[in-house]
């Protein structure tokens, strides 16, 4: 999985600012992702491509349990949030839909990795490689649980 | 072996559990709002799979109501849509609805424990992130995403890894039990632990400072568990918890009985071990004031705002965050608390609009008058609230200080509905989030306890509310 990166230097971002709550009265997914990231940068949607990846720091996604966080930023485009830690309830919304892979780095490894670097994730061998830095960083190895979920490609498919 | 409540309720309502997969946890209520529930319907009818307990499960419309007359058509097409979408949901499944006029409507977490369909010892669900509340009564009860809605709309079950549990013991006497609140007591845990120190935990509020509570102010306290990265937090229940729960509507026949069986069952054992322990002494506790973007970032009303690095303390992020909050809540460092003057007041939310909240609220408030550069309203927390607090006359104190007296809804907590602040308006409020953008975009929250909001409210900025009791 190859990607580009979109950099938010911040803690605790939340679900309020990824999606509003206004928004939440939308039903359509596309229409929801012309907001994603709106509370924090009303760019990102036209600014964000297929397959980038958010990088950002602790505690990602903390807030409410609308789902709708990480379906307008899949919606989107975005693969994966690699933070230095997650909400736990962002965090398995993402992973229950299949919405996007939720990595957790290290705080060295989330200082390294710069805006528009351009990385490749292989969650085979827990590891990040920085393309336009020539760097590889390690990710910290989901649980068997959450490996599973995501092999099979979300919480229903896993139990089918 | 020894258990804590939270093992105790766990290990009750495993129906499957094997190593290094997640556990299948029964669940024994499911509550459902009209937000985060039209994705697991429509999911549901895609896979030709119906409601598997519609008997267990209940909803209202809570999020999206405007506040004011109800008999009025709504103005907002797309909030209209989803309730009536929330409506035919509920018809086309079978499911008990507390529509938009039925005077049992109300916010999810307020009605469930008001309704008596909140247990002790039960497991409960909802889609919304705030269900912590409901943890107050002894149960596990936690919010959840709408692929979750549906698996549970579908099965009654939920696949969940355990969490770990994470013991808060208060101690100590509040110095004013009128003045400091439960409130100022979870705001001082979050400040401390931090918006990430409950995560992964399921939160055991312990203590006597706990147990010296009413069940509506420890109703506040797990409410905002979810802040501190929790998605649960409970208490044990005891004669407070089952005498609330005595005779509502839904309480179930065999009462006695089961009371019996929660005095038995439902506590943590002795020397139980939990992965993380945090004590705080309630006696040092001031009446707080938020005055940063996250439920962290809080300072005690006699205090100043923090200068990023003396709020960062060489954490580079920390001090960087707080010089962005700082700008977004245009307010400078040293500033003291009382001083900054406010626009709007909003007592209500799930964490802070039920009855002993709006009964302290107008204590300060009777004879008084709002600040005529404040505006401020009281949003009850549900209708039977609200019909209770006018048996009081709470509703003619509240008029006649110039608040305005609302229907229940979730209001101006989250800007999904018409009350939101507009750019750069600053509120006292009684909710849970202080986020950028979540009173309404460009709005700035200060979050307070009921009695803070309302003296803030007549003296136009923040005040020790110690001072005016």
């Amino acid at each position: 999985m190859i990607g580009n990166v979109i950099k938010y230097e911040r803690d605790n971002i939340d679900t309020d600012v990824i999606i509003p709550g206004t928004y939440l009265k939308i039903h359509d997914y596309n229409e929801l992702a012309t907001h994603a990231m709106e509370g924090l940068d009303p760019e990102f949607p036209s600014k964000v491509k297929d397959g980038d990846f958010i990088v950002a720091g602790k505690n990602f996604g903390c807030g409410s349990s609308r789902e709708h966080a990480p379906i307008a930023l899949s919606t989107c485009g975005i693969k994966a949030v690699i933070a230095t830690s997650f909400a736990r309830i962002f965090y398995r919304n993402s992973v229950d839909g299949a919405f996007l892979l939720p990595i957790e780095v290290d705080d060295e490894t989330y200082q390294k990795i710069s805006n528009s670097d351009q990385l490749e994730i292989n969650i085979e061998k827990n590891e990040i490689k920085n393309i336009t830095k020539n760097e590889i960083y390690a990710m910290k190895p989901f649980s068997e649980i959450i490996a599973k979920i995501i092999a099979a490609g979300g919480l229903f498919k896993y139990k089918k | 072996m020894t258990e804590t409540l939270f093992e105790k309720i766990w290990n009750s309502h495993v129906v499957v559990e094997k190593e290094n997969e997640p556990s299948l946890i029964y669940i024994d209520r499911h509550l459902i709002h009209e937000v985060t529930s039209p994705q697991a319907f429509d999911g549901l009818r895609v896979n030709h799979r119906n409601v598997r307990r519609r008997d267990l499960t209940v909803a209202t419309i809570d999020h999206n109501v405007p506040t004011t007359d109800r008999s009025l058509p709504m103005i907002d097409e797309t909030s209209s849509t989803q309730i009536k979408t929330l409506e035919k949901n509920c018809k086309d499944f079978g499911i008990k609805l507390f529509g938009i006029n039925d005077p049992n409507q109300g916010i999810v977490h307020v009605i469930g424990p008001q309704l008596g369909i909140t247990l002790p010892g039960s497991t409960i669900v909802c889609g919304d992130s705030h269900t912590s509340t409901q943890g107050a009564f002894g149960a596990f009860a936690f919010g959840i995403g709408t692929s979750e809605v549906e698996h549970t709309l579908a099965t009654q079950t939920l696949w969940l890894e355990k969490p770990k549990t994470f013991e808060i013991l208060a101690t100590g006497k509040r110095k004013n039990t009128f003045a400091i609140t439960s409130k100022d007591i979870i705001l001082s845990i979050i400040k401390q632990i931090g918006t990430d120190g409950g995560t992964g935990h399921v939160l055991e509020y312990r203590g006597n400072a706990i147990s010296d509570l009413s069940m509506e102010q420890r109703m506040t306290i797990c409410n905002m568990s979810i802040e501190a990265g929790s998605r649960a937090g409970l208490i044990a229940p005891d004669e407070k918890t089952f005498d609330y729960l005595n005779n509502r509507k839904y309480t179930p026949k065999n009462y006695d009985e089961l009371v019996d069986d929660w005095k038995n069952n439902l506590m943590s054992d002795t020397n139980s071990k939990f992965d993380k322990s945090f004590t705080i002494d309630v006696e040092k506790i001031e009446p707080q004031v938020s005055w940063g973007t996250n439920p962290a970032m809080v300072s005690d009303v006699t205090g100043k705002i923090p200068t990023p690095e003396d709020f960062g303390q060489n954490n580079e992020i920390q001090i960087e965050s707080a010089k962005k909050a700082l700008l977004y809540m245009d307010l400078k460092p040293d500033t003291p608390i009382v001083e900054i003057s406010i626009d709007r007041v909003f007592i209500g939310s799930c964490t802070n609009a039920r009855l002993e909240d709006l009964k302290d609220a107008a204590e300060i408030v009777k004879g008084k008058t709002v600040n005529s550069e404040v505006s401020a309203m009281v949003v009850p927390g549900s209708q039977m609230v609200k019909l209770e607090a006018e048996k009081l006359g709470l509703d003619k104190i509240f008029k006649d200080a110039n608040f305005e007296w609302r229907e229940s809804g979730c209001s101006m907590c989250l800007g999904m509905n018409p009350d939101i602040l507009k750019p750069g308006e600053r509120c006292a409020s009684t909710s849970n989030r202080n986020f950028e953008g979540r009173q309404g975009s460009g709005g700035r929250t200060h979050l307070v306890s009921p009695v803070m909001a309302a003296a803030s409210a007549i003296a136009g900025h923040f005040v020790d509310v110690r001072e005016w009791c």
